[in-house]
């Protein structure tokens, strides 16, 4: 160990179901991996475990990193858990009268939203999910504004007064408040949230009352219900579980400001106001990952694959940036909140292989063998067989180095079940069988691949594609070949991918709200002058909100940079595209202009010049404000180069592997051990404990200093 | 290829399969054991002797007499209707909903459908009063012959299972 040791500085958390990962990165860019079993009951101590783990690498202690580090991000599921399962606080709901029923139908969509396609075609497989609120404490009020926010009925406050009661009888303990069109017009929502807090101080109650209009300001009144009750329902508990884990970390003398990863792409901190927007953040760290490698090594546009057990999820980053969709849906109910915009689909290094009986075709998915990898695993207990099951009979992966050894995997158990049934029925060799699913899994994901890419105007050929998960590099070859990428990159530490993008995110917040601007071609200067004064009243809101976020975790208003934005589309349009302004403030005639020309660019790069139609006229449908401060990232990693040729010590020796109907010798690698500037031609297998990279016949690839694999194809040998 | 057990073919005729495995249920492939299964279930339901051939509704089926070999149309409570190849229909108690009156034993007034064009037929058991079949035609048209399953190719192509016998 060097006497003088490089500073631990960024920590990374991804407290997952089963397992929680963390993520350490010394200053000189070195980083360790750590993983332990999660605790739903005290994550504090599966993460201090975790990090035990991880440091013990380092010969390190926790008291001795914890003091030094200057950033720490956590990104969990244990929210997203709480809501899938229904285990969150008793919420009470008020909305117009009337609408009673309007969270419970879930815009009817909710009923498949998350279904593969062929099952949403099948009306008997719709269903409802128990509501967030039940209707029992459910109760409507008489109001009414219209869509202009003219107020056409006011409040009646008694009713307010009586629902309030009765919702605290019905045993809520914090109540929500949704009023139609607040985004429009507040004052009636407000008024009813004040009506609520005044009765309950007169019960002597202290419950927590939230009204949309001060979370959410968003059209579609079932997303803004749904985000507004998932901030009572879930994210409060959830902020009693990061203070755990904060005050664990300040046990052990950390001095850092633990912080969420959001679905925007930021971090935001455990104090934040709005704490649901952190529901899913492990896929994004990815993508956020992604996007700082790309700044590294000079790539604009990149493909990001992320393969897992369960799913392939893909997301684009063109000219630096990532898109944004603004009402995504996630663990089947629709939200306003701004989402880092990701593709998936149901099919991933775990998902059980079928054979349909009547047409004799494979099927793949859409459920999984999860953690319980295969047949392969005895004590799985699983007799469906899997993808992994296939990857273990043809050679890819090592049945006796899976996760560095931790679970046997038998061969044979999986070429029984393989024979039994898909290589029996279909009359081909257990191998010949095998290689179709793995080759169908290939082609599936090309083709999604290719078609997500182009289905945006882009082509491969302008893009970078960098692939990560635990299960990625398998197969990193079968979905990129022959798409035409510029490079193919594989970061040697794929699994731990998602914490180290997490730990690369910026300190952001952002804060979206709903406008409604339309406006001709010509329209005259006044009225660009008005549109104008309509973003910017809504720009100076939204900023308040974002300083006083970073007010209460102690920045000065000035330490701040606010980046505005908006959200336009040409009028009568369906689509509406997000825009990071070009100017920091809009008053005049000219700064519509400067506003639509953004708009326009944009707009011709996403689709095509000759499709821009400023004839139909403009219209802002959100204004957007982020605000960030500076903080200490992950530097990459930079290593001498040591010439193509590997040490022999890396060489683990050869293993019998399986495509195109031969089985050759591969070569077997341990990554690890391997040294920038190392060039391999497969066929190869460069194994570590958490992930394994195939390089196949006709691909061959070099690690360069920032310990990345760059994957080509070649002739074949 | 998934599998299930008895048990839980058991669970799914009684509506108390658990969501998860009924959707995965309906969305995979069925499996080959599951038609057996499945009569296996029902046959253990019911008091009589004779071997049901394919099930027609929760409560009626068509079976292989245990005596004759002929294949009849039966209730769960052991009437027989007539030979399978006949419209069972004829040979039940029907009950006609076609006046105003009659619907809004069902329907809240203006839910319903008027009666000049829709009328509701009902189709009880003349032993145990089961109601086995509803049709929804207008007033004049005869009764409908739902269904006349090609068995035969049902059990060779699709089950591969052997046919049982029947004396015609």
């Amino acid at each position: 160990m060097d006497m003088q040791r490089s500073k631990v500085q960024v920590m990374g958390i991804d407290a997952g179901g089963t397992m929680t990962d963390t993520f350490f990165v010394r200053e000189d860019g070195n980083f360790v991996v750590g993983k332990a079993q999660s605790n739903p009951a005290d994550e504090s101590l599966a993460i201090y475990n975790s990090s035990l783990d991880a440091l013990s690498a380092w010969q390190l202690g926790v008291d001795d990193v914890y003091p030094e580090l200057v950033t720490c991000v956590y990104s969990g599921t244990a929210m997203l858990n709480r809501v899938v399962q229904r285990k969150g606080l008793d919420v009470g709901l008020i909305v117009n009268k009337g609408f009673e029923q309007t969270h419970s139908m879930g815009r009817a969509i909710q009923s498949y939203l998350g279904y593969a396609l062929e099952e949403r075609l099948h009306l008997n497989t719709h269903r409802y999910d128990e509501p967030l609120v039940p209707y029992s404490r459910t109760r409507g009020v008489t109001e009414r504004t219209d869509v202009q926010g003219r107020v056409v009925i006011p409040l009646r406050e008694e009713e307010m007064r009586q629902a309030t009661r009765e919702l605290v009888e019905a045993g809520a303990k914090a109540i929500v408040i949704v009023l139609l069109q607040s985004h429009k017009n507040p004052a009636s929502e407000k008024r009813a949230r004040d009506v609520c807090r005044e009765e309950l101080k007169r019960l002597g109650l202290d419950l927590p009352v939230f009204a949309s209009v001060d979370y959410y300001p968003s059209r579609k009144e079932s997303h803004r219900t749904n985000t507004t009750i998932l901030e009572a329902y879930a994210a409060e508990p959830s902020r009693q579980t990061l203070q755990k884990v904060s005050d664990r970390f300040r046990k052990h003398g950390a001095r850092f400001d633990l912080r969420v990863m959001a679905t925007h792409g930021g971090t935001i901190s455990w104090k934040a106001k709005e704490l649901a927007r952190t529901i899913v953040s492990g896929p994004i760290g990815g993508v956020i990952g992604s996007r700082l490698l790309g700044e590294a090594l000079g790539y604009e546009n990149i493909a990001c694959s992320d393969i897992g057990g369960t799913s392939f999820d893909m997301a684009l980053i063109t000219k630096g940036n990532f898109a944004i969709a603004s009402d995504p849906d996630m663990a089947r109910l629709v939200l306003s909140l701004p989402l880092v915009a990701m593709d998936s689909v149901g099919a991933g290094a775990g998902s059980f292989v079928r054979l349909d009986p009547y047409s004799g075709s494979l099927k793949l998915g859409p459920d999984s063998a999860g953690y319980r990898v295969g047949t392969c695993w005895p004590e799985s207990g699983l007799d469906t067989v899997s993808v992994s099951d296939c990857h273990v009979v043809l050679g890819y992966l090592n049945p006796e180095n899976f996760l560095g050894g931790a679970i046997k995997l038998d061969v044979e158990r999986a070429r029984q079940h393989i024979k039994a049934q898909i290589a029996d029925p279909l009359g081909l060799s257990v191998e010949e069988a095998a290689a179709g699913v793995i080759e169908l899994l290939d082609l599936s994901l090309h083709e999604y691949l290719r078609s997500n890419i182009s289905a945006k105007g882009y082509n491969p050929t302008d893009f970078v594609c960098f692939s990560y998960g635990g299960a990625g590099p398998v197969h990193t070859y079968g979905y990129t070949e022959g798409l035409g990428f510029k490079d193919v990159v594989v970061p040697a530490w794929a699994a731990g991918f998602s914490a180290f993008g997490c730990a690369c995110a910026d300190f952001e917040y952002r804060y979206d709200k709903s406008v409604d601007i339309a406006l001709a071609q010509d329209g005259d200067d006044t009225q660009r002058t008005e549109a104008c004064a309509v973003i910017q009243a809504a720009w100076d809101e939204l900023a308040a909100k974002v300083i006083e976020e970073f007010v209460n975790n102690g920045f000065k208003a000035e330490d701040v940079t606010l980046l505005p934005g908006y959200r336009m589309q040409y009028m009568g349009q369906l689509n509406d595209l997000e825009i990071t302004s070009p100017i920091a403030k809009a008053s005049s005639a000219a700064d519509w202009q400067k506003i639509t020309d953004a708009f326009e660019d944009t707009y011709a790069r996403v689709y095509a010049s000759s499709a821009r139609s400023p004839e139909l006229g403009f219209s802002v449908t959100g204004a957007i404000m982020r605000g960030l401060v500076v903080t200490q990232k992950p530097v990459l990693p930079e290593d001498p180069e040591a010439g193509p040729q590997p040490q022999a010590s890396a060489h683990l020796g050869k293993r019998p592997f399986y495509r195109h109907k031969r089985w050759v010798d591969a070569d077997v690698w341990q990554m690890e051990a391997l040294q920038p500037g190392n060039h391999i031609v497969g066929p190869a297998v460069i194994e570590s404990d958490s992930t394994t990279f195939v390089v196949p016949d006709g691909f061959e690839t070099y690690l360069d200093k920032h310990r990345l694999f760059h994957l080509k194809e070649c002739a074949r040998g | 290829m998934t599998t299930y057990t008895k048990e839980q073919v058991k669970n799914l005729v009684d509506g108390r399969l658990d969501w998860d495995t009924t959707t995965r249920m309906l969305t995979m492939p069925k499996d080959h054991e599951r038609f057996r299964l499945y009569l296996e279930v029902l046959q253990e339901r019911v008091s009589w002797p004779d071997r049901i051939v394919l099930p027609l509704g929760p409560a009626l089926y068509i079976v292989q007499s245990a005596t004759s070999k002929r294949w009849v149309t039966k209730c769960r409570c052991g009437h027989e209707f007539c030979d399978y190849r006949e419209n069972w229909k004829l040979f039940a108690n029907i009950h006609v909903r076609d006046t105003p009156e009659s619907m809004r034993e069902v329907y809240p007034t203006l839910l319903a459908p008027d009666t000049r064009w829709q009328v509701y037929r009902e189709y009880y058991c003349p032993h145990c009063a089961t109601q086995l079949d509803v049709e929804a035609p207008t007033p004049w048209y005869p009764v409908i012959h739902d269904f006349e399953p090609d068995i035969d190719t049902f059990y060779r192509d699709w089950l591969e299972m052997p046919l049982p016998e029947r004396v015609d």
